[in-house]
């Protein structure tokens, strides 16, 4: 208890290892002072054409899909469709239809909308009294503001792992880990202190974030707590793994690095490409996976329960302890007894 | 002064050498080349919405191939319950009816309408195509280009600093004080050799990655390169001289990981503008090393100057903070 007190004071001192917690809560109050980031332009379509060609017709026409900007010369038109980061669709009057342009290099559902919208154009008055029955789904575009938060509570998670392996590196780079391994201290004593400050941090800080992202009814809020606590503990169980598997501080951030990118990169590819693919069940090797699963459930509001997620990431905290059993040599029982 | 500049510069290459800086390099210039090869292009692709009809008897008889016909209406919507972006058309009342699950208001106008247009699709029509990149040099060349800006100001920005702080804990940099050197030699010697690996790096990361056939647009990159190269060294060493370990530089690269980086890719990559991002510098360079790699490289001597008159200035803080930090030993 003593060594905890220690390790909290030691931290209390370095005011950016506090402020370092504080920042995925800093991001979570932007995006939600903000509204989030207005999403919406991205699904729908983007159409250019020139002011003195398009009739107002053929604009109103075209707003109904999407957005239309108007150019005063072709050329400019022409830099517009080619603007690598767009994916503009250009329009032109053709006798009593229109003509489309595009760069060439878009995707194939911008290709495929280029090539049909003259023939929309010439069944515009059939369109309008055709019957659409729209069938309700949870809206698109809140999925995709999940992701944001849901990653931002990721990188809180994660603060825990870089703080434990930074702080075992630097005591490893002045010598504090060789005092270490003589102190009258057992095994889980040490590994306890070490990773409860990294554990606490990761917890507050993902739980703060949550509260300021998420409403959730009293059951909800229960299973993404135990969500936000298992992902943590792992992340400075993780995060004392690297540490002591680093030799020097390049190795370390090296490591961090990797493990950084593949725990925010693998969830957000298992989400985006389904759990349908025969690779589903490897992406649960990587704990964010499972974490990452559990609050977009938890955020769209899905029936029924997050088990699964919650075992996967128990599973991996008995492969981190023991892992760290392996990593850790048991100091001399004398210690022990004291 | 060329004597001292080159051991300088020599020493630099070693302790970038035994601090596992290249390999580290050469490892993510490994890992982008397979994820863009053999991830990125195969995943990255986005078809057009499918679309469903149900004509037990036979009256859309003009209908285009792309519509695949069902059995029966469970048939309809168990199709659609599978792939909630495609679209229904129910026939059995001799009217065509649309059936869709709901996206956003102005995607689910074009559902339907596109899926009207599959009934009576006329002649074949291509789209005008005005530009010379194929969809796969697109691809290519754009992540090349976010992978090298990501290298530079996230990841490569750790390892200088790292190389830095190593140098700092070991108080090279105070025994500079007693050098007969000249002062400002130690910082000109860093940047050039973080220069010459990030120079290499985007090179080698091009002629992977863009292939042969478009080599014409590595001058300008290279010219981009070196831009945001000689602006995150001079970051990272300021950092290093003024924050006291590598654990308070986390958070400084956490901040400009996250504030710096993020809304310029979220402005450069997709439809989202946001109306302050003019003044951020980072969104001008990456744009500048975007439009190098399509081939259209910045011309406006103004982007140029601004960019010159930036690093001199970062350069002069830079070395003043490294002056302090000289001095401290008294």
């Amino acid at each position: 208890m003593k060594g905890v007190v220690y390790q909290l004071k030691s931290v209390w001192k370095d005011k950016f290892c506090i402020m370092s917690f504080l920042l995925p809560v800093i991001v979570a109050l932007a995006l939600h002072v903000s509204g989030g980031i207005d999403l919406s332009s991205v699904a729908e379509f983007h159409f250019g054409g020139l002011e003195k060609d398009l009739s107002a017709q053929t604009i109103v026409w075209l707003e109904r899909y999407g957005s239309v900007t108007l150019y005063e010369t072709e050329a400019e038109l022409i830099a517009a469709i080619n603007e690598p980061s767009t994916n503009l669709i250009g329009v032109e009057t053709d006798g009593n239809g229109i003509k489309t342009t595009i760069s060439g290099d878009e995707l194939d559902i911008f290709r495929q909308t280029a090539d049909t919208l003259p023939a929309m154009d010439r069944g515009k008055e059939n369109a309008e009294q055709i019957g659409v029955t729209v069938l309700e789904r949870p809206d698109l575009m809140d999925g995709l503001q999940h992701i944001f938060t849901a990653m931002t509570l990721i990188v809180a998670m994660f603060m825990g792992c870089t703080f434990n392996a930074m702080n075992i590196i630097s005591e490893k780079e002045n010598g504090v880990d060789l005092v270490n391994q003589i102190l009258p201290m057992s095994r889980s004593q040490y590994v306890i202190q070490k990773i409860f400050i990294g554990f606490a941090g990761g917890c507050l800080s993902a739980v703060l974030t949550a509260c300021i992202c998420f409403r959730l009814s009293f059951w909800r809020a229960f299973l993404m707590l135990i969500l936000i606590v298992l992902s943590a503990l792992i992340a400075a169980l993780a995060g004392l793994v690297i540490g002591n598997c680093s030799g020097n501080l390049m190795t370390g951030v090296a490591i961090i690095k990797i493990v950084m990118i593949v725990f925010m990169a693998v969830p957000l590819l298992s989400y985006l490409l389904g759990t349908d693919s025969t690779a589903a069940p490897f992406y649960y090797f990587v704990p964010s996976t499972a974490a990452f699963e559990g609050i977009m459930y938890l955020a769209e509001g899905g029936k029924g329960t997050i088990t699964k997620d919650i075992v996967i990431l128990l599973a991996h905290c008995a492969a981190g302890l023991g892992v760290i059993c392996l990593r850790f040599p048991r100091i001399p029982s004398v210690f022990d007894k004291q | 002064m060329r004597g001292n500049f080159c051991s300088l510069f020599k020493k630099d290459c070693q302790m970038m050498l035994s601090g596992k800086f290249f390999l580290i390099a050469f490892g993510s210039l490994v890992l982008y080349t397979l994820f863009i090869n053999f991830g990125y292009l195969h995943f990255a692709n986005a078809e057009l919405y499918k679309v469903y009809l149900y004509d037990p008897q036979g009256t859309q008889k003009e209908a285009s191939e792309l519509i695949a016909p069902v059995a029966s209406m469970e048939e309809l919507q168990a199709a659609l319950l599978d792939d909630t972006n495609g679209v229904g058309i129910d026939a059995s009342s001799g009217k065509p009816e649309i059936l869709l699950y709901s996206g956003s208001e102005k995607a689910d106008r074009h559902r339907a309408d596109y899926a009207l247009s599959l009934l009576h699709p006329g002649d074949p029509y291509a789209a005008q195509t005005v530009g010379t990149n194929t969809r796969e040099q697109k691809q290519r060349k754009e992540m090349s280009c976010e992978l090298l800006f990501i290298e530079m100001t996230a990841v490569g920005f750790l390892g200088v600093a790292a190389v830095l702080f190593k140098e700092k804990q070991m108080g090279v940099i105070r025994v500079h004080a007693v050098l007969p050197f000249q002062k400002g030699l130690f910082l000109i010697s860093k940047l050039s050799a973080f220069l010459l690996s990030d120079l290499i790096f985007a090179a080698l990361l091009t002629v992977c990655n863009v292939g042969f056939s478009d080599m014409e647009v590595l001058p300008a990159v290279l010219v981009q390169t070196a831009i945001l190269s000689l602006v995150m060294t001079l970051i990272g060493f300021g950092c290093a001289m003024l924050l006291h370990d590598f654990r308070q530089f986390s958070l400084a690269y956490l901040i400009i990981v996250v504030f710096a980086a993020t809304p310029v890719f979220l402005s450069a990559n997709t439809s989202i503008k946001m109306e302050w991002i003019g003044w951020h510098p980072f969104y001008h360079v990456y744009m500048g090393l975007k439009n190098a790699f399509f081939g259209t490289p910045v011309d406006s001597p103004f982007y140029y100057i601004c960019f010159t008159c930036g690093i001199v200035i970062l350069f002069r803080l830079v070395r003043s903070a490294f002056y302090k930090e000289m001095g401290k030993e008294g």
